[in-house]
């Protein structure tokens, strides 16, 4: 069988790299992606292994990288994706790299804080100028209008002479939010010896750190007095306001403002220049950033893959386990050559035998990597246990569309997923970065097998959007039963239903040759029949799946030499499950074979017969299907029930009895070794999993090791309570594939009868009926997409996963394993 | 074979024979229906999902994917084959017929003719 039977074969291999060539070797090793390192340093921390130094400096160069990643952003450039192969560079070019990044770094800083200075500057002469510009009318006029040197003041003071009446002002900017508060404030303190006049600046100014436009309020304050000038001035450094000079002459306002301009002018230019050099800064750090953080994040996986190499004796070369299938092996050995022969040295591997568990390999390609998923999520196979994905690849899409049985949902899947399957190489398509897409484009090969079934489905189901069709003629014929019963017009008015009699000559013609008759789709007791139908092909479809599962279980036993259990395990496994509800699938089909409409009222009924088995009891009313069933029903309980005990005791017994020799060879020595393995269980080494081992039976070279009987009996014990307990509720489970076909014709049929067919029957005339179906068939559109297809799609995927996880797969696979992920660079390409 | 004596008792001689029911005097003959034979639809449905499944795996080309691609050519054979038998194993002898609304009756009497 192809690759994807079982696992590749993985085998341990160990290699010798030569101190001078060890980086070069698994650099290349690295671009290749072909073994998986064995941590040979785990118990020590990663603060004390070989080339932590040089980890370090690789996380110091990633730092800065960070810093100049974030600059880039923050100047609204993006970063070009790194072009071409870049090898992780010797170790001597680190230093080069990091000079390089190091005065990058520190010039972007320079000029980034020259930015940000010339900015303030910039803000506070715009400010100023501002302030000055802004016309605060009644205070100057009135200002004006004096003339003279000589302020007169507005109010009278009450009483005392004033020592100063000049008008002075204050003049400023402060945050809007802030204005109430100071107006109150020094209203309140300098009560009738201020004027405040506040005014909001036409344009908001940029605020020189974040960029964003923020108002401002400039006021103009004048006053009497020196202790309130300095009330105001304390006032006003509370509030953090910028206050500015503020010259009584407007000539002399006129000349401030004007230079003000000029030298805001002139700061632009140089500001101007700066982000000139700015920009020139971060060309390079274009150029540099995107292969230089390629290159370093490679250096610094290679050496966290060297540091978990040990040292030989010598200190002449570094030795390293990994693990590597032996497909590839040729094309590690050459790897290794050629790297080396660079350094003039040579690095060898060679294979070594190991008692852990290698990890599982399996190939896939892009189509069958989707169903290997769904058996991985579940849990990654034991090494070289039967694989289910091959088989899945057909059982789930089928179940799935069992149970979404419609052509035209069938038909809006596949053609949804084809468009997907066709457009996969579009780079917009590739690029996508919304999840939920990104998760049904991952599928869509499932997608298209599902959709494919399901039309399949849907023409035996004979359902399209909940309609029959009727491609060959009925097998019904209503007119013969119309006129052997006499139904008359008459007749017909009277009775509001009636019932074709197959019994009746003529009414029954045979089977209808593909799928459901349509004549059940006009029936109102069409969920009788459909019930019956549904049910019964539930449970042959889970017996038929169940039984496949046993078997598969036979090439797991061949192929790990425990062929005793074929006999004391499978056998009686098909014995039980086949003896039992075989036999129903069998009495189900003998009845749809033998029991015509003849004898349907005295009919027997399957379910009381089934019962009655178990209970070894007779109910008379219930006539038997065949002659002598009773006889066989009977036998078939006892073999049943006698396999439990072989189920149970078979294996135990056994391999007791297999290791009984070796037991009685040593008794002395083989109790405290016993002892000492079961000690050593739980800190083995890195990789153990011996607990794991020891429940599945174990290998062959497991013989001379632990063989505790309680803990073999005791999973046998466990083992056949869940398989014969297992296979009345998985039956039982099966049941699922009828309930929700079920559930999605009755869905179809209430969207149908209640938004199209209303649609249809609206208006009599061509134009009403035309306007009124376009808004009716939208929302028939939509409700069909959103629940039939989304939720019924999900539902039933969902239930598919489920009969394949639990009763399929846990009559042969144990999931325990784990993957082989090879050291690569090849995620961090992207 | 035995199955086919499975089927209801009469031939297709019977329908034949002109049937004058009650309704003769509007001048309606006896329906035009062909009965469904058993034997041809298995014959033919077998042979198809044979061929896929029994004849196909013969013709797939060597390369990696050989397995993969027989394993599904024989599922689908197993699983599509078996569906479609169950569907109409189950409506080979009914015990009940359909119940129809009289407007159903009346239009799908002259209709299914």
């Amino acid at each position: 069988m192809g690759s994807m039977f079982r696992s590749e074969e993985v085998a341990l291999v160990q290699l010798f790299l030569p101190t001078a060539a060890a980086y070069t070797c698994v650099s290349r090793l690295g671009e290749l992606g072909l073994v998986e390192f064995r941590d040979l340093n785990a118990s020590v921390s990663a603060f004390q292994r070989r080339f932590v130094v040089d980890v370090r400096r690789c996380e110091e160069l990633e730092k800065t990288f960070t810093f100049l990643q974030e600059e880039v952003r923050r100047a609204g450039l993006v970063l070009p994706p790194p072009e071409g192969r870049l090898p992780a560079p010797p170790p001597r070019d680190l230093l080069r790299i990091q000079e390089e990044t190091e005065r990058l770094a520190q010039e972007l800083r320079d000029v980034r804080g020259n930015q940000q200075a010339l900015r303030a500057q910039l803000h506070q002469l715009q400010l100023h100028a501002a302030v000055l510009g802004q016309g605060h009318g009644p205070q100057l006029a009135a200002a004006h209008t004096d003339g003279t040197s000589e302020r007169m003041p507005l109010l009278q003071a009450p009483g005392g002479p004033h020592q100063d009446l000049r008008v002075n002002f204050v003049a400023g900017a402060v945050e809007p939010h802030k204005a109430p508060a100071l107006e109150r404030l020094l209203w309140r303190a300098c009560r009738g010896f201020l004027i405040a006049s506040f005014r909001e600046l036409e344009q908001p100014l940029e605020h020189p750190v974040t960029g964003e436009p923020a108002m401002w309020m400039t006021f103009l304050i004048s006053y009497w007095g020196e202790q309130i000038g300095q009330k105001i001035r304390k006032i006003t450094d509370c509030f953090h306001c910028h206050v500015f000079p503020f010259l009584e002459q407007e000539e002399a306002r006129r000349g401030a403002l004007r230079q003000l301009q000029q030298q805001s002018q002139e700061l632009q230019e140089v500001l101007g220049e700066t982000e000139r050099f700015l920009s020139q800064v971060l060309g390079r750090v274009l150029q540099l950033l995107p292969p230089g953080q390629v290159q370093v994040h490679k250096m610094k996986a290679v050496y966290l893959a060297l540091n978990q190499c040990s040292v030989s004796t010598t200190h002449k070369c570094l030795i390293a386990e990994a693990w590597c299938s032996v497909r590839d092996l040729p094309a590690l050995q050459e790897a290794l050559r050629d790297s080396s022969t660079e350094e003039g040295v040579s690095a060898v591997a060679h294979r070594i035998p190991c008692r852990d568990m290698p990890p599982t390999l399996i190939r896939t390609n892009r189509f069958t990597a989707s169903f290997q998923g769904i058996v991985d999520a579940y849990g990654v196979g034991r090494y070289q246990e039967v694989n289910p994905a091959p088989y899945t690849i057909i059982t789930f899409p089928f179940l799935f569309a069992v149970m979404f049985g419609d052509v035209g949902h069938g038909l809006l899947m596949f053609l949804f997923a084809l468009a997907m399957v066709l457009a996969e190489n579009q780079p917009a398509v590739k690029a996508a970065q919304n999840e939920i897409w990104q998760t049904f484009f991952r599928g869509r090969y499932l997608l298209l097998l599902m959709g494919l079934f399901s039309i399949y489905t849907g023409f035996i189901y004979n359902e399209c959007f909940s309609r029959a069709t009727s491609i060959f003629p009925s097998g019904w014929s209503v007119a013969a039963m119309a006129n052997q019963s006499g139904w008359s017009d008459a007749f017909l008015a009277q009775h509001a239903m009636l019932t074709l009699d197959p019994n009746v000559t003529g009414v029954f013609l045979g089977p209808y040759p593909f799928g459901i008759d349509p004549v059940w789709s006009l029936a109102a007791n069409h969920l009788s029949f459909l019930n019956s139908f549904k049910m019964k092909m539930s449970v042959i479809l889970g017996v038929v799946h169940m039984a496949f599962g046993v078997v598969l279980g036979i090439f797991n036993h061949v192929h790990f030499g425990q062929r005793h259990r074929l006999l004391l395990e499978t056998l009686p496994e098909l014995t039980f499950l086949l003896g039992l509800f075989g036999y129903l699938v069998f009495l189900v089909i003998y009845k749809w074979l033998c029991v015509s409409a003849a004898s349907a009222a005295s009919a027997p009924s399957i379910l009381i017969h089934f019962i009655n088995m178990f209970l070894f009891s007779h109910s008379p009313t219930n006539r038997p299907l065949y002659p002598r069933q009773e006889v066989v029903q009977a036998t078939l309980v006892v073999l049943a029930l006698a396999m439990v005990p072989i189920l149970l005791l078979g294996t135990p017994l056994y391999l007791l009895r297999r290791h009984r020799p070796h037991l009685r060879r040593r008794p002395a020595g083989r109790q405290e070794e016993d002892k000492a393995g079961l000690l050593d269980l739980p800190d083995a080494s890195v990789n153990g999993w011996s607990s794991d081992e020891e429940k599945a039976g174990g290998l062959d070279d497991e013989e001379e090791a632990e063989l505790v009987p309680s803990e073999v009996l005791m999973h046998q014990a466990i083992h056949t309570i869940e398989f014969c307990l297992g296979c009345v509720s998985n039956t039982a489970s099966y049941l699922r594939l009828w309930a929700l076909s079920l559930a999605h014709a009755q869905l179809s049929e209430v969207l149908w009868a209640m938004v199209m067919s209303i649609g249809l029957g609206l208006g009599r005339e061509v134009g009403v009926a035309a306007v009124v179906l376009v808004p009716i068939f939208a929302a028939f559109a939509v409700m069909t997409v959103a629940i039939l297809l989304v939720m019924e799609g999900l539902s039933a995927f969902l239930h598919a996963l489920r009969l394949h996880w639990v009763e399929f797969q846990n009559k042969f696979y144990s999931g325990t394993g784990y993957k082989l992920s090879p050291f690569t660079f090849a995620a961090t390409d992207d | 074979m035995w199955m086919l004596s499975a089927l209801p008792g009469r031939g297709p001689a019977h329908l034949q024979r002109p049937l004058l029911g009650p309704a003769s005097h509007l001048g309606i003959l006896r329906p035009a229906m062909t009965a469904h034979s058993f034997a041809l639809p298995v014959i033919i449905f077998t042979t198809f999902w044979g061929l896929i499944g029994i004849a196909g795996p013969w013709f797939v080309p060597k390369g990696p994917n050989r397995g993969v691609i027989i394993t599904m050519l024989v599922a689908t054979a197993v699983c599509c084959y078996l569906f479609w038998l169950i569907a109409i194993l189950a409506q080979l002898n009914p015990l009940f017929g359909p119940q129809l609304k009289n407007e159903t009756i009346w239009y799908v009497r002259f209709l299914w003719e």
